[in-house]
């Protein structure tokens, strides 16, 4: 399908253009060289974080492992130790949190891979300058006759590039 | 009213200077660099891989280590690296946290030198170890005959402590570096290429990318700070779990938390005396940011000290004769009582000159002033080992303790085999965070905002 792609210089400019082109329905997307996190939510709406899931869960099953592993092992050969209690509770308790909070910060790291869809190797619109100092706005989802149009309103944006672009 | 300093104190600049700056850091060595690299990996080989070979073909017998003292001069540094460790990835989680404007010049080489110190501490467990080959017997694996870990040792609350927080503190450097990686991929060509394509993991920076990466670093920022904590405070109750006079102490966790924090932060002020100089980075790390930092030194400095005087006040105050003797064999014997006023000297004394103004703004002092401290907290670690287990309850048991040639020479190799990986670290990622300090430029807006 046909995309275009408008660069900006100033991040104003692109919001209002995206906040445009997404009330008439096309699909928009905003590349930048710096996160824009709370102008982008101001503009077109906040989004959902999943990611919280990822870590409470991970933490669980992280502290669950951490149990299973001190204890069933201690259960699984029991060894008495100059009367000190097979099954204890301080230890268990710290190595569980230790395995909490890796299984933590590792199961958000894979939750960060799946919603980002990262990592991705293929070929994707993209333009090196919004790596530096450009702010872009792709604009998708567009009929073959409105081409023209989305590229003018871009341009009265202000967009210093606008160019099209094939998406896969 | 506009002004032409940043939240952080730098100047403001275009965009295009920083991604320029921060990939000629990494492209363009002169000949100081390779004589640095070089010296590092030359000394790392020759005072720590070699003498650690003939420690291994020859026995622990070549150390100074004898009954009743089994713990001494590596264990001291292996306390003394994690230490170090402790401000990188603590600190550069609470200050995102408290969304803290002097850290985004400093963040990224401060978690490069946690993830490094790490590895150089983790190192001296193996150079401690007898036979080094057995490791793998402290990992949990399925075995044949079920017998499974003690994991009531709390050498064993190390092992997985200590794993925990190499991991994360690794994915937490990874993890913040993507943007930047995947814009000096857009810059550089060959190899370098081809190896910023393949760890950027195909970055683009759409708004959905920024998204995920700004919630999960958050979630990351939140785990990593207890995780810190944990692992200072398990390092002390390899000591303090023992009964021990002058190392069973109920303050040793905090103790140690806050010595850690210290001398990281002091060591984050030498690196960054040493970076911005030799990278020619003095635009990104200001005045500004040695001021903040001496803020920190300051009242780490006066914690430390409190706490300090505290674990000496509670062993004087329980007044038993063991404690009474490990503190006398400490604090006025010879050679140690030198070490332990030197100590006092550089890290209580001597960070007061922290609270003028002045002090805080001058590179030089600020050098000084931290190199000093982590003389300090190197000693602190070695008089905590080697005073106490030589003065344990039984008199007829009690024998000194001096560190071999070998265990001083590995002691010097640590220090080159840091230098070598953090020489590495400058050439191979970007050392500055290319997208924080732009945000900390500022937003590029058409329309001024009213404030």
């Amino acid at each position: 399908m046909r995309a275009v792609l408008g660069l900006f210089t100033y991040v104003d400019a692109l919001l209002e253009a995206a906040g445009r082109l997404k009330d008439s329905g096309y699909g928009v997307t905003i590349f930048s060289p710096i996160p824009l996190g709370h102008e982008i939510e101001h503009t077109l709406g906040g989004r959902k974080n999943h990611i919280r899931y990822f870590a409470f869960f991970g933490a669980v099953i992280g502290f669950i492992f951490g149990v299973l592993l001190t204890l069933g092992t201690a259960a699984m050969y029991v060894l008495p130790r100059g009367g000190k209690p097979i099954f204890s509770i301080t230890p268990t308790l710290l190595i569980s949190y230790e395995t909490a909070i890796l299984f933590g910060v590792l199961i958000s790291f894979i939750g960060f891979c799946i919603f980002a869809r990262l990592p991705y190797y293929g070929k994707k619109i993209y333009d090196d300058k919004v790596g530096v100092d450009s702010f872009g706005l792709l604009v998708d989802n567009i009929r073959d006759n409105k081409i023209g149009d989305v590229e003018n309103i871009l341009k009265e944006y202000g967009a210093d590039e606008v160019k099209r672009v094939e998406e896969k | 009213m506009a002004t032409n300093l940043t939240e952080s104190g730098m100047e403001k600049m275009p965009y295009k200077e920083v991604n320029d700056d921060v990939v000629r850091t990494m492209t363009h060595s002169g000949k100081g660099y390779y004589i640095a690299l070089a010296l590092s990996i030359s000394v790392a080989v020759l005072a720590w891989g070699l003498p650690w070979a003939y420690q291994i073909f020859t026995g622990q017998g070549v150390t100074g280590l004898h009954s009743p003292v089994y713990w001494g001069i590596y264990l001291a540094n292996f306390i003394f690296w994690i230490g170090i460790s402790h401000s990188g990835t603590l600190l550069s989680a609470i200050l995102f946290i408290t969304q803290t404007p002097w850290r985004r010049s400093i963040y990224r080489s401060a978690e490069a030198m946690t993830f490094f110190s790490v590895l150089t501490a983790a190192i001296f467990v193996f150079v401690h170890m007898g036979r080094p080959w057995n490791f793998y017997w402290t990992i949990p694996y399925p075995n044949q005959r079920q017998l499974w870990l003690n994991f009531q040792s709390p050498l064993m609350f190390d092992v997985f402590a200590i794993s925990a927080y190499m991991t994360s503190s690794m994915i937490f450097l990874y993890f913040g570096s993507i943007p930047d990686l995947a814009a000096v991929r857009d810059r550089v060509t060959g190899w370098r290429k081809s190896l910023y394509t393949w760890l950027a993991l195909g970055w683009r920076g759409t708004d959905a990318e920024w998204h995920w990466l700004s919630k999960a670093y958050t979630f990351f920022a939140v785990f990593i700070i207890p995780l810190a904590v944990s692992v200072h405070s398990i390092v002390s109750w390899d000591f303090a779990l023992s009964k021990v006079p002058g190392l069973n102490k109920t303050i040793f966790a905090p103790y140690f938390v806050v010595g850690a924090i210290y001398s990281g932060s002091a060591g984050i002020v030498t690196l960054m005396v040493i970076l911005r100089k030799t990278l020619k980075i003095e635009k990104y790390i200001t005045l500004n940011h040695f001021d903040k930092l001496g803020i920190l030194l300051l009242v780490m400095s006066l914690l430390w000290s409190y706490i300090n005087f505290l674990e000496v006040f509670t062993g004087w105050y329980a007044d038993t004769s063991f404690e009474n003797e490990s503190l006398i064999y400490r604090m006025l014997t010879p050679p140690f009582a030198y070490m332990f006023w030197l100590m006092i000297f550089t890290n209580t004394f001597m960070p007061l000159l922290l609270i003028f103004r002045k002090v805080r703004s001058s590179i030089i002092i600020s050098l000084i002033i931290s190199l000093g401290i982590n003389v300090g907290m190197w000693i602190e670690r070695y008089l905590i080992i080697v005073t106490s287990l030589p003065r344990k309850f039984l008199p007829y048991a009690w024998h000194d303790y001096f560190p071999s040639w070998v265990e001083l020479s590995i002691t010097v190799g640590s220090f080159a085999f840091f230098s070598m990986l953090f020489l590495l670290f400058v050439k191979f990622w970007p050392s500055l965070s290319i997208y924080e300090i732009k945000e900390d430029i500022g937003i590029p807006m058409q329309k001024e905002k009213g404030h």
